[in-house]
């Protein structure tokens, strides 16, 4: 068992530190926490160039396969994350490229591959992922928005929401209903389309905190070419699930945490409270440690996790761990800031809020990696279901 | 980065899986639990045998050699099966002499260890209960030829059997780090009592009184004044020692509570079919594959050579409190039967405590991790 990282490795990931460093100088005060990007017109601005810069090095089709533009490893897609998780930059679509990019490597034609994978890798079309419904949540498999084949095309009519960057997305992946009389799991298809067809509207949502990381998409007769399906016809299921594993690594979150460790850490150093340091105090001393020994928890099993993805084997159960962990800590990390941080912990970005305000937007934004992407409750299905065996909900 | 076990590993795992299935079965584990010696001298003739106390010797020393981290992969079976006795202070002890002794201390004292005729154990702790060189008092004073050590050790793990104790002694006053100096001391010496501390999980710790002993100085292991550094590195391998036992005793509660809430029926069905209990047993699977690569991580850092002591307590504080509540959880989820002393999963409860204050509990190594993430 061997934790090194190869030289190659070892450099490619200076390489990607050292530029999302640089990088980091460009980012605007207003980025703070994980959904600025969304929320913020001059955060997705920021987002957009980094995908530029991202995209002349190669970087967003890392672990391709060659003749798609791609280059590196599994390993190597888990050392940028890292970078830009710890420097807090975006420049990668979660959709495009951790979510869609592998799953139409793996199960989309050829054609749509050449269509679809060159403007993602060139960081030109941002994704959108349009899954869950008003009463299709959890419970994906009961969706009601019909697409239904007419010649060439689909048409699609109904809703979707909680739907994550639907507002500023070219594009959107999602599953629709195809054959409203069949049997469940048997009667979807997986979707790709153009934001700007005619018959969608977006309706930003406005998230506990008032910002909108996130909307509602209504269809009303919107015409997709046939084309854009990937897999199967009413077999979108096997899309959907398989899309779902490429989900959860968690690498980003955990990095952007440890620089929020960092901050807290010089926070405790330089804060006087009762006349002494905060990080004289042994009980804040022992909280702060307590989230650093999760934290290298979750980075080791996220690790572990990377090192089964690189020889290509299956992380279900360790993945529904990871991101179990991760998220929940998310959630203590920022109970426990806010409290060491006494009054100031609400304070929004401003004068007197402590560390630019991260901590009183991580102490609303927890729900979003707690909830998305299965929820933790779904997760913990996902383990003693598939994992330990037990028997399956009917 | 290849977090898998290597064929050598693999062969480890397996071989001792099967010998401490057939030979240690939890009636014995009872058995010793109530013994006076703690341990069978027959099973530890076989596992010296088998090279479990030979492993980290180095070849020359009639050793196997093997690495650090190829010990807790055995270890973790060990943890998965329980093995009482004093593997875990022999071995952890050993490791102050291959890092600290005199070519003539290696030559005497590690052949025994490795054929298992020596049984070694650490004498650390004082009355202060702490893992810190402000808490030792005992007093190791120059005297001709020989040191005199006045003091007393509590909680020396399997004492009463050893044959040698390194005794961690205090040699120059009013010092911390700086004036401790360890001491190979014949447990048979005149002036030494000792008696066991009824413990949570009768693993024979004993309070040793030291009275006017004697100790040759070619006993004194390590440099003069400088000893602490070796109980640094005794402390991180005990450290990742006790959580690696700890992360295969979390897999066997987890393996009997999956095991039976598949076989027990109540409202006509398996009890396992009851999201309340699934998502208890999730989040004890979650604690144990955490708690599993953090302390792979560290076991790896220590026997690479590399700084580990921030990673060790990063793991040791992590893993004392998540195999607790693991075996807390594995309790309650067999409902009374496990409450029951027949049944085994309170064997790795009891132990559950014993383990997180072995090589230091939560606080303490919450404390280390605080100044190495930089809080002043």
């Amino acid at each position: 068992m061997d934790f090194e990282l190869t030289p190659e490795e070892k450099a490619h990931r200076k390489e990607y530190f050292d530029f999302c460093k640089e990088l980091e100088k460009k980012r605007p005060a207003s980025s703070v926490g994980l959904e600025a990007v969304f929320e913020v017109d001059e955060c997705w601005d920021f987002h957009l160039y980094c995908a530029k810069e991202f995209a002349k090095k190669g970087w967003l089709a890392l672990a391709w396969p060659p003749e798609y533009g791609g280059s590196g490893t599994m390993m190597d897609k888990v050392l940028f994350a890292e970078a830009r998780g710890y420097h807090g930059i975006y420049g990668v679509d979660i959709f495009g490229i951790q979510m869609l990019a592998p799953t139409l490597l793996q199960a989309a034609s050829d054609p749509i591959k050449k269509e679809f994978l060159p403007p993602i890798a060139k960081g030109e079309v941002m994704w959108c992922e349009l899954w869950s419904e008003p009463n299709a949540g959890s419970d994906l498999a009961t969706l009601s928005t019909t697409a239904i084949k007419k010649g060439d095309e689909y048409i699609i009519n109904g809703q979707k929401t909680w739907n994550t960057a639907a507002h500023r997305a070219d594009w959107g992946f999602g599953v629709f209903k195809t054959d409203p009389a069949g049997r469940k799991h048997h009667n979807m298809t997986f979707l790709l389309l153009d934001m700007k067809t005619p018959g969608v509207t977006v309706r930003p949502i406005p998230y506990i905190d008032g910002d909108a990381p996130y909307a509602e998409v209504y269809f009303d007769d919107v015409h997709v070419p046939a084309k854009n399906v990937v897999g199967q016809e009413n077999e979108g299921w096997a899309i959907v699930n398989l899309l779902a594993g490429f989900e959860r690594s968690g690498m980003n979150e955990i990095m952007s945490m440890y620089r929020e460790l960092e901050e807290l850490v010089e926070f405790c150093n330089t804060t006087k409270r009762n006349g002494k340091p905060l990080s004289k105090d042994p009980l804040v001393r022992n909280r702060v440690a307590e989230l650093a020994c999760d934290l290298e928890a979750a980075k080791a099993i996220a690790y572990r996790i990377a090192d089964l993805q690189n020889r290509n084997e299956m992380a279900l159960m360790d993945a529904a761990a990871a991101k179990i962990f991760y998220s929940e800590l998310g959630k203590r990390f920022s109970f426990v800031a806010t409290d060491i941080a006494g009054p100031f912990g609400q304070v929004k970005r401003s004068r007197w809020a402590p560390v630019h305000g991260t901590w009183e937007k991580g102490f609303q934004e927890c729900f979003v990696t707690i909830i998305s992407m299965g929820t933790n409750e779904i997760q913990r299905n996902i383990i003693a279901w598939y994992g330990l065996g037990l028997p399956r909900m009917k | 980065m290849d977090l898998r076990f290597t064929e050598a590993q693999e062969i480890l795992r397996k071989a001792a899986r099967d010998f401490l299935t057939t030979e240690c079965p939890k009636t014995l584990v009872r058995e010793l639990e109530k013994s006076e010696k703690g341990y069978s001298p027959e099973l530890w003739k076989k596992i010296a045998e088998l090279g479990w106390t030979s492993l980290v010797i180095p070849e020359q020393y009639e050793g196997i050699g093997y690495t650090f981290q190829d010990l807790t992969v055995l270890l973790e079976e060990v943890g998965r099966n329980i093995l009482p006795g004093p593997l875990i202070p022999t071995v952890i002890s050993t490791f102050s002499i291959v890092e600290g002794g005199t070519e003539e201390q290696k030559k005497e004292f590690l052949p025994k260890i490795a054929s298992g005729d020596l049984i070694l154990t650490l004498a650390l702790i004082e009355a202060e209960g702490t893992f810190d060189a402000s808490g030792i008092a005992l007093k190791a004073t120059a005297k001709g030829e020989d040191f005199v050590l006045n003091g007393t050790k509590l909680f020396v793990e399997m004492a009463r059997v050893s044959n040698y104790m390194v005794c961690v002694a205090q040699t120059k006053e009013g010092t911390t780090d700086k004036g401790i100096t360890l001491f190979l001391v014949d447990t048979k010496s005149p002036g030494i009592q000792i008696e066991v501390i009824p413990t949570i999980a009768a693993d024979k710790l004993c309070e040793v009184r030291f009275e006017n002993v004697t100790v040759p100085k070619k006993n004194m292991l390590g440099k003069l004044d400088a000893g602490w550094t070796l109980v640094e590195s005794m402390m991180r391998k005990g450290s990742v020692a006790r959580s690696v036992e700890a992360v295969g005793a979390m897999q066997t509660c987890i393996d009997m509570t999956v095991a039976y809430l598949k076989e027990r029926v109540q409202y006509e069905r398996p009890i396992g079919a009851f999201q309340a209990l699934q998502h208890l047993m999730a989040n004890m699977w979650t604690s144990m594959q955490t708690a599993r690569y953090l302390v792979y991580q560290a076991a790896w850092m220590e026997s690479e050579g590399q700084p580990a002591a921030k990673e060790v307590s990063l793991a040791k504080a992590y893993i004392n409190e998540a195999y607790k509540d693991v075996a807390q959880w594995a309790i309650r989820l067999h409902g009374g039967i496990a409450t029951s002393s027949d049944h085994d999963i309170p064997l790795y409860y009891r132990r559950s405590l014993a383990a997180s204050t072995s090589f230091g509990g939560t606080d303490f190594h919450r404390e280390l991790v605080a100044e190495k993430i930089g809080l002043k």
